[in-house]
This record gives structure tokens, C-alpha cells and sequence, in this order.
């Protein structure tokens, strides 16, 4: 879903930033909160007159009688050094905070804006002067700098929205001018570009509209800012003595004995009112940050989700059999909704030294069937029926520690893209030996190295790369030396993830000749995840087509090739070049996988099946199992043998 | 690519932002109306003579530059003198040999003031800036651990709130339970305490540091909570976690060999980054516990209108901010091995 949200903002433009904006803030909590104390205060500011039980600076004649009187029917929150009431002040000073907040904002937001867009945009010298002058100005200290300014000048509230809005754009002309670079090599401002658009045009009407958010984000946090920043001045003794903000409120306290005669009032309640702007600000920032970059909701420490289901069955497996899985269903539960039945219903049994294929589209459940062999789900998955043995033991009902003796030194992983796969600040040759020592705390510390650069050399790195980082290698010998991390333990069971997704044809051959011979030099047992059906022909001995999460077709590979019986399986044949019958047209297959979480009501191939009937609407497929262990998952099966 | 190139650059940029400091110094306060010296000659009972003789003590009958006698209200003067005879190179020369002037108020270099209180200063921002960042990290690591927990909400609210709290009101709510607590609110030590065995007066000094770090600690936790919360979730949720998962690494390992260092990356940068904020908050604590350091040198600056007191301060704390920053950049550059030039 992200991939296709990606596309449609890259290719076109969209239709109005704000309502998509919008609609995703409505989302955020945090936000919400921040926006309605930020309008309460704003309201008070706005209607002070009409709140305030006092006017505003009435210099009542004031007697030591009324000087930090503690808070009573007449004076609510008491009253202050010069015998004001608090509750008064405190209403008034919220217009004066705000002010100062809003119009430096609008400075900072201004210069900054105007240096991001202009050194994202044009780039070239203005772009290097720019971000020198704020990489300088970035690391001199603001608030030092304000005072002196603001000391030398006359502590007016002018003055003070001035220093603080010209000393406070850095940030923003930073994130503005990296915002501007990455809108500038979109699609739609390339082609505008293309078909002769001015550049102020390009800038105001293309470029602008997607900056906006990010300066929204940046405006907030510069206006707490500022409002933080005006009352330390106004708190150290510069602030207008016209304008009495809460800082100001806490000055006078706080010099003029309020804290001898124990008048907490007169501290704490204009520090309430700085905390509670800055804390709507931040609240709101942090909420327009979540819809700006979204994170995900989970990561991979998160505790998974106890498997439900059958208990361990009587285990029997024939003897060469080293992993069975068996009907294993995973679900992917989403608080609210139904869940997304991922898996449902597979079984698989690979036998000792052989390689087993395991074949279907993207999103098709693979990954997950795979990564639930190792108890490796995200938290959101959770497996709610099956078993999975290994050499007899139910590894789904393992806890974390028993399973952590099974991970790697019994069955290890290669992961598509090694270049996430392995941590980029530690060297290839560590993490490798990380594994080695996990697993055999015995292993003589001093041979470490040795084995390290005997596992490179296993995959054709030569060791002296033991001590460089990912970053400097190659895609293709990044993805070597996972699968000599792979080896590190000497496993029994290697399951290959779509090993060479991501590289060019000619390394993608190397790898599976690699992964093919060491297999056979080892002995190992491979689970070999691919959408390539050529591969699978080239090197499986079993194969398992899945689809939509349920098994499609599962037998040797002679039999897939030869009489395939799913329909799916054979509209994935034809989609693959024959090179005994060069003339033969090439198909694919019409229509999409289906989504996970709204799946058909009968099979879930039908909607796409060329030889789709009634019965195929209504009714789930059965597994039907013909001769030479050949299965097949859908109802034209029934009865065939 | 190449890391002494990379170290060379960056120790020249910040070389170069400090001369910028020092210019700017030297100019905010003569374009400025608050003339440092005239503010001092100002008193209508001094006569023209005695006004002369202070000129001179101060430097101030030179130009301030080649052509410019005078920036505010400028008055073009002559440009042909001597550029080592005018204001500026004065100024440049005598911050070279360390003189930074001489305190209006205590008629005492500023150096001597400024040099007493730095330390002061130093051991409050360094006993608060660990504190903060060993707390700040442990708290953010188990909000991204213990994620979509309540434990994960409690400890953002927290951070938010102590994000948002003005530090002199902090401070001054801390000063307001600690005096009915008992606690030493002023200073740095009990008055007489010198005459007692080292180890009891460091124990006085601790006890007044007290309630000055715990301000501090407060409001730069909050902070440091939030962004190593962020860092670690980004980090656990990369492919290398899941490989270090498959690898059988239990969660106690991965959190310390496999995210912790890349997700104090982004913290070190921020600390770089906050330590211009810092002294912000040190001028606020400090001038609240009567601290003596270089804030409340600023804030009794400020009062008393002690110019040389205040541009000195300043220099002294931005040249220390620069160089804290670099400092802290050559360490990302070390940390880091994927850093390369630019």
C-alpha cells in the first residue's frame, strides 16, 4: 500500500497538500490535544478584557495590605508585589507571550523559509554562501546573543520580537533547504521543468505547496521557542516594562520577595501559563511530526504474540525428514479490524541434503511462512494453528531461550537485501564472528579470525574485506557474506529469502551456483524462496507454489513442470520463457493477488483463474493429494489421481 | 573519503566561526546604542577633562577602523591612520594576550572575573550534561524497548512536559521545596567552610550543587529521553535487528551490540547541537541559585550594565560552544564509519 501512496505523489500533483494533511492529523492524538490547548490559550488572549475579573494594570491605590494577599473570593489566585491581582495579569500576559511568539515566529520562518527555498532551489553558490552563514550562525549560542543585543538596545517589545525572530531561522533554512532538494527532483517539478515553466513559477506553484507542511512543523516549534526565549529575557530583567508577560510576572515576583513571603501563588501561575502554551506547541508539533514522517507502529524487539492452536501433536516424521511444517495458519491481527490471514493451512517437509522450493508472487506469504519457522514474526503475527518440527521438536512451542539455540546454529537465514540485513556500523568479519561465539562460547577466541576468513574464502571474499564495513562492499558481496554468516554455525537447515532479488543477472547467477555448490558440499537442506521459476527448475528438488497465502501446488519438481494441475501454476509456466520452444507467445497473468485482509469468499485464486466455475466462488479448495505426493489446491483436482 | 581531510575541514570551519564571533563581538557593541565605555562617561558631573582621561583609559579616542571614527552615530574619520592604532586591532591584540578589558563594576579584568567562574560553570553544565544524558539515554532506550506500552506513554508524557517547563520556573520551584527542605539555595559554598578539611568542603559544594543540578538534569533529560526514543525505534525496526534476531541474539544483546551504538549516533549530534541551549539554561539556574558562574556573570552583567563583563562572557561562552560542537563532530566522525567527507 505504501509503494502505491509513493507512486501517485511522485507522478502527479496533488490535489490540495492541507486536506490530505488534515486528514491524517486528525488521526494523532497527541496533535489534537496540543491544537485545543493552543485555542484555549489563543481565546484567552483574544477575550482578555471580557475574562479578566480586574482591568487590565488598574493601579488600584495600593496598600501594604494588599501586596501578596493569598488567593480569596475577591482576588482568585491572590495578588502580586505591587498589590495587583494575578488572575489578571495572568490573563493578559497570555496576549503579550503569544504576540511575541507569533511575530518572531513569522521572522524566523520568513528568513529561514526564504534562505531553504532559495538554496535548495537555485543551489550553486548562493546555496554554499547560505549554508556556511547558517552552519556559523547554527553553532553561536542564540540566547547569549540575544541578551547582549537586546541589553545594548532599548528592551522594547519590538526590539524583543526582533532579536529573537532575526536569530532564531536556522533550523528552518536547514530543514527547508533539504525539504526543497527533494521536491526539486520529483517528477511532476522535472517535467514542468521539461516543458519550459519559469522558475518562479516552478517555486511558487510546485515547490512551495510541498515546503508548506515542514515550515507549518517549523513555525510551531520557533513560536514555543520564541515564547520560551522572551520570558528568560523578560525573567533576567529585559523585558518591556510596558508589556507585562508572564516572564515579566515572574521577575517581579521573584526579586520583590515573593519567595520570602511564601506567595507561591505569584510563581507558580504565570509559570503555568508558559508551560501550558509550550507544551500545546509541543504537543501540536509532535503530532504534525507523525503525520509528516509516519513511523511504523512496531519494531522487531516487540514482544510476538503467543501462538494459539493445536498443542504438540504425536510427532512421526520419517526419519530423512528434518523440518516439517505442518498446517501452520498465521494471522495478522490489527486492533479493530479482521485480521489479514497471511498463511493459512500449509505444510511442507523437506528431507535431509534436499533443496525445496518455495514459489509465488510478492505478498504472497512466503516471508511470513518463513519467518515463523524461526518464531520470527513481527508482533503483529501470530501463529494460530500448526507446528512446526524440527528433527522432532516443535519449535512453535519453544520459548525465546530454547529457540535462541535453534536460531543460526541449527537453522539460519540469508535475507533478501543484505545490505539492511547487516548492521552498518560494525565490520562484516565482526558480525560474522558474533554469530561463531553466540553459539560455541568455547570456540577458542584466537582461532576466531581463522574461521572468520575460511568462511569468506568459502564464498569467495578474500578475508583482507574481514574488516571493512557493508557500506564497502559490493551488492553482490554484501550478499555473499551473509551467506557465510549464514555457515557460521554449520547448520543443517539454510532457508534463502529471495537471496538475489536485488542484484544484476550475472551476480544473481554466481550466488545460486555459490548457494547450490556449498549445499552440496556441506550438506545442507535449503528452503530456497524465489518468484523465479527458472531457478526453482534449475536447482529444486521439491517445489511449493503458494498463493494469496494457501497452498497452490505442492510436488517435485518434475511434476510441476511437467503436470501441473493448478491452474495458477500453469499460467506461471506460461509466463516463463521456454527456451526449447522460442516461438511460444509469453502471457501474465491478469488481475492482482488478493488482499490478505479481504479475501474471497471461495478460492482465492478465482477471481484471476482462467478456468474458474460456480462451485470456485463458494467453496474453499480442499488439498487434494494425487499420486507421487503431488498436492493441489483447487476443486478441478478432486478425485483425480 | 579521507578522514584527516574530513577533521582538517572541519576544525578550519570552526577556526573560522570563531574569528566571525570575535568580529561580531566587536561590532555588536560599538553599532549598538548601549556604547560600552560611553554608557560609562555618560554622568553629567564628569567635566571634559575627566571625560578625556576615560576616553583614553578605554581606548575609545582611536578610531574604531580605517575611516570610521565613530559607528554610532557613525562619523567618518580619516584613512590613512595606522590600522594597529585603531580600535579594532587593539581589540584583537589584547584578546590574543588574553585581556579582555576591565569590569566597570568591580574595576577588575574581566578576565580574572570570568576566569574564576568558568570552572564554576564547567563542573554544573559537566556533573548536569552526564547526569541528563545517562538518564535522558535510559529512559529513551526502554520507551523504544517496552514501545506502545503504558510504560512507553508515561515516559514521553514526561519528557514533553519537562520539555516545555521554562528552567528558571523550574528552578525556582525546586528553590521553593528545597529551602523547606533544609537544602543550601545560594551559592556555592557555606561562608567560612575554607578553614575545614577538603573533603568536608566538598561535601558543602555537593550539597549546594544539588538543587542547580537536579534543575538541570530535569530539563535536559526530557529532551535526551525523546530523541534517543526516536533513534532506537528507527533503529529496531532496520533489517540488521531481524538478522541479529535470527542470529539467536537474545534482547539484551542485540539492544547493546547492535542498536544502542547506532542509535546514540543522532544523540551525539544533538548534544553538539545543544549546547548553545544549555548555556541558555545555565544563565537561568545560575542566576537563580546565585550560582556563581559565567551565567549569573551574565545576568549580573545585564543589571548593572557592566559591558565589558557581558561581551566578555559572551565570547568566552561562544568560543567554548564552538569548540564543544567540534568537539563533538570530530566524535560523530570517529563513531560513525560511514561518515565521509561532506
Amino acid at each position: 500500500m505504501q509503494t502505491t501512496l509513493q507512486s501517485s505523489t511522485t507522478f502527479s500533483r496533488p490535489e490540495s497538500g492541507f486536506t490530505v494533511f488534515w486528514r491524517a492529523f486528525r488521526k494523532s492524538r497527541t496533535g489534537l490535544v496540543g491544537l485545543i490547548m493552543l485555542a484555549i490559550a489563543i481565546f484567552v488572549a483574544l477575550f482578555a478584557p471580557a475574562i479578566a475579573p480586574y482591568e487590565n494594570a488598574a493601579a488600584t491605590s495600593v496598600g501594604i495590605a494588599d501586596i501578596y494577599q493569598p488567593p480569596s473570593a475577591a482576588h482568585i489566585l491572590g495578588t502580586d508585589d505591587a498589590g495587583q491581582d494575578v488572575f489578571t495579569n495572568f490573563i493578559f500576559g497570555a496576549r503579550v507571550s503569544l504576540t511575541v511568539g507569533f511575530f518572531a515566529a513569522f521572522i524566523s520562518i520568513f528568513i529561514g523559509g526564504i534562505f531553504g527555498l532559495v538554496a535548495g532551489f537555485f543551489g550553486g553558490r548562493w546555496e554554499t554562501f547560505l549554508m556556511r552563514l547558517t552552519d556559523v550562525m547554527l553553532v553561536i549560542p542564540d540566547l547569549p546573543l540575544t541578551v547582549v543585543i537586546v541589553a545594548l538596545t532599548k528592551p522594547s517589545l519590538m526590539n524583543i520580537i526582533f532579536v529573537i525572530g532575526i536569530l532564531g531561522w536556522t533550523t528552518t533554512a536547514r530543514v527547508v533547504r533539504s525539504q526543497t532538494l527533494a521536491v526539486k527532483s520529483r517528477k511532476f517539478v522535472l517535467r514542468a521543468r521539461a516543458i519550459g515553466a519559469g522558475r518562479l513559477h516552478i517555486l511558487t506553484r510546485h515547490v512551495l505547496p510541498l515546503v508548506m507542511p515542514i515550515l507549518v512543523v517549523q513555525a510551531v516549534l520557533a513560536i514555543s521557542l520564541a515564547i520560551l526565549n522572551e520570558s528568560t529575557l523578560s525573567f533576567i530583567g529585559l523585558g518591556d516594562p510596558t508589556a507585562p508577560s508572564w516572564g515579566q510576572m515572574l521577575n517581579f515576583a521573584f526579586g520583590r520577595g515573593a519567595m520570602s513571603v511564601g506567595a507561591w501563588w505569584a510563581l507558580v501561575v504565570p509559570g503555568f501559563g508558559i508551560v501550558w502554551v509550550v507544551l500545546s506547541l509541543t504537543l501540536l508539533g509532535q503530532g504534525l511530526e507523525q503525520v509528516l514522517n509516519p513511523r511504523l507502529d512496531t519494531h522487531h524487539l516487540m514482544p510476538g504474540r503467543p501462538k494459539v492452536g493445536t498443542e504438540a501433536q504425536a510427532a512421526h516424521p520419517a526419519r530423512d525428514i528434518i523440518l516439517d511444517v505442518r498446517n501452520i495458519s498465521i494471522h495478522y491481527i490489527n486492533e479493530g479490524k479482521p485480521p489479514a490471514r497471511a498463511v493459512e493451512n500449509v505444510s511442507l517437509s523437506l528431507r535431509e541434503g534436499d533443496l525445496l522450493g518455495l514459489v509465488g508472487e510478492s505478498g504472497c506469504g512466503k516471508t511470513t511462512l518463513m519467518l515463523s519457522l524461526l518464531n520470527l514474526l513481527p508482533a503483529a503475527g501470530q501463529v494460530v494453528n500448526g507446528n512446526v518440527y524440527y528433527k522432532g521438536r516443535d519449535l512453535t512451542a519453544m520459548n525465546e531461550d530454547e529457540i535462541n539455540n535453534i536460531r543460526w546454529s541449527r537453522i539460519s537465514i540469508i535475507f533478501q537485501g543484505a545490505m539492511n540485513a547487516l548492521n552498518p556500523v560494525r565490520t562484516v568479519g565482526d558480525q560474522i564472528a558474533e554469530a561463531i561465539l553466540k553459539h560455541n562460547p568455547a570456540f577458542p577466541k584466537n582461532k576466531v579470525p581463522e574461521r572468520v576468513a575460511e568462511l569468506l574464502d568459502l564464498v569467495g571474499i578474500a578475508s583482507a574485506h574481514s574488516d571493512h564495513f557493508p557500506h564497502q562492499y559490493s551488492g553482490g558481496m554484501r550478499q555473499r557474506a551473509m551467506i557465510a554468516m549464514a555457515l557460521a554455525c554449520n547448520p543443517d537447515v539454510v532457508i534463502a529469502d529471495e537471496p538475489t532479488t536485488a542484484l544484476d543477472v550475472m551476480i544473481q547467477a554466481q550466488i545460486l551456483e555459490l548457494l547450490d555448490e556449498l549445499r552440496k558440499k556441506l550438506g545442507l537442506s535449503v528452503i530456497f524462496v524465489t518468484h523465479d521459476l527458472g531457478v526453482v527448475a534449475e536447482l529444486c528438488d521439491r517445489v511449493l507454489v503458494m498463493y494469496g497465502g494457501v497452498t497452490a501446488e505442492y510436488a517435485g519438481v518434475d511434476t510441476i513442470y511437467n503436470e501441473p494441475k493448478h491452474p495458477y501454476t500453469q499460467e506461471l509456466l506460461k509466463a516463463f520463457p521456454d527456451l526449447t520452444k522460442p516461438k511460444k507467445k509469453l502471457s501474465s497473468i491478469p488481475g492482482y493477488p488478493p488482499r490478505l485482509d479481504d479475501l474471497p469468499a471461495g478460492c482465492r485464486f478465482a477471481p484471476r483463474c482462467p478456468a474458474v466455475f460456480d462451485r470456485c466462488q463458494m467453496e474453499e479448495p480442499g488439498l487434494h493429494v494425487l499420486k507421487n505426493d503431488h498436492h493441489v489446491g483447487c476443486h478441478l483436482a478432486e478425485g483425480s489421481k | 573519503m579521507n578522514r584527516t581531510r574530513a577533521v582538517l575541514r572541519k576544525t578550519a570551519w570552526s577556526f573560522f566561526t570563531i574569528v566571525f564571533v570575535v568580529v561580531l563581538n566587536f561590532f555588536l557593541f560599538r553599532v549598538l546604542p548601549g556604547d560600552p565605555a560611553r554608557a560609562g562617561i555618560r554622568d553629567p558631573r564628569l567635566n571634559k577633562d575627566a571625560i578625556e582621561v576615560i576616553r583614553v583609559r578605554f581606548g575609545l579616542d582611536k578610531p574604531i577602523i580605517n575611516c570610521f571614527d565613530s559607528l554610532n552615530p557613525v562619523k567618518v574619520g580619516n584613512c590613512a591612520v595606522n590600522p594597529l592604532e585603531t580600535q579594532f586591532f587593539i581589540y584583537a591584540k589584547n584578546l590574543i594576550q588574553g585581556e579582555l578589558g576591565i569590569s566597570y563594576h568591580a574595576n577588575r579584568p574581566v578576565v580574572d572575573i570570568l576566569g574564576e567562574r568558568l570552572w564554576n560553570t564547567i563542573l554544573l553544565i559537566g556533573v548536569g550534561q552526564i547526569l541528563s544524558i545517562i538518564l535522558g539515554a535510559a529512559f529513551g532506550v526502554f520507551a523504544a524497548w517496552k514501545a506502545r506500552t503504558s510504560l512507553e506513554y508515561t515516559a514521553v508524557g514526561i519528557s514533553l512536559v519537562a520539555w516545555s517547563l521554562p528552567t528558571f520556573w523550574l528552578a525556582i520551584l525546586l528553590l521553593f521545596w528545597g529551602s523547606t527542605m533544609g537544602l543550601p539555595v545560594a551559592g556555592k559554598a557555606t561562608p567560612g567552610m575554607s578553614s575545614l578539611p577538603l573533603l568536608q568542603q566538598w561535601g558543602d559544594i555537593a550539597k549546594h550543587m544539588l538543587l542547580p543540578t537536579l534543575t538541570y538534569t530535569i530539563i535536559y533529560m526530557g529532551e535526551y529521553t525523546l530523541i534517543m526514543r526516536s533513534s532506537l525505534l528507527d533503529v529496531l525496526s532496520e533489517d540488521y535487528i531481524l538478522s541479529a534476531r535470527a542470529k539467536g541474539l537474545n534482547t539484551v544483546q542485540i539492544l547493546r551490540d547492535h542498536a544502542l551504538k547506532n542509535a546514540m549516533l543522532p544523540l551525539v549530534t544533538v548534544i553538539a547541537i545543544n549546547l548553545g541551549f544549555t548555556v541558555a539554561g545555565v544563565i537561568q539556574i545560575e542566576s537563580v541559585f546565585s550560582w556563581p558562574g559565567l551565567g549569573s556573570a551574565i545576568y549580573e552583567a545585564v543589571i548593572r550594565r557592566d559591558f565589558p563583563v557581558l561581551q566578555g562572557a559572551f565570547l568566552l561562552i561562544a568560543i567554548t560552544v564552538i569548540l564543544a560542537n567540534l568537539l563533538a563532530d570530530l566524535t560523530y566522525t570517529y563513531l560513525d564509519p560511514r561518515v565521509t567527507v561532506d
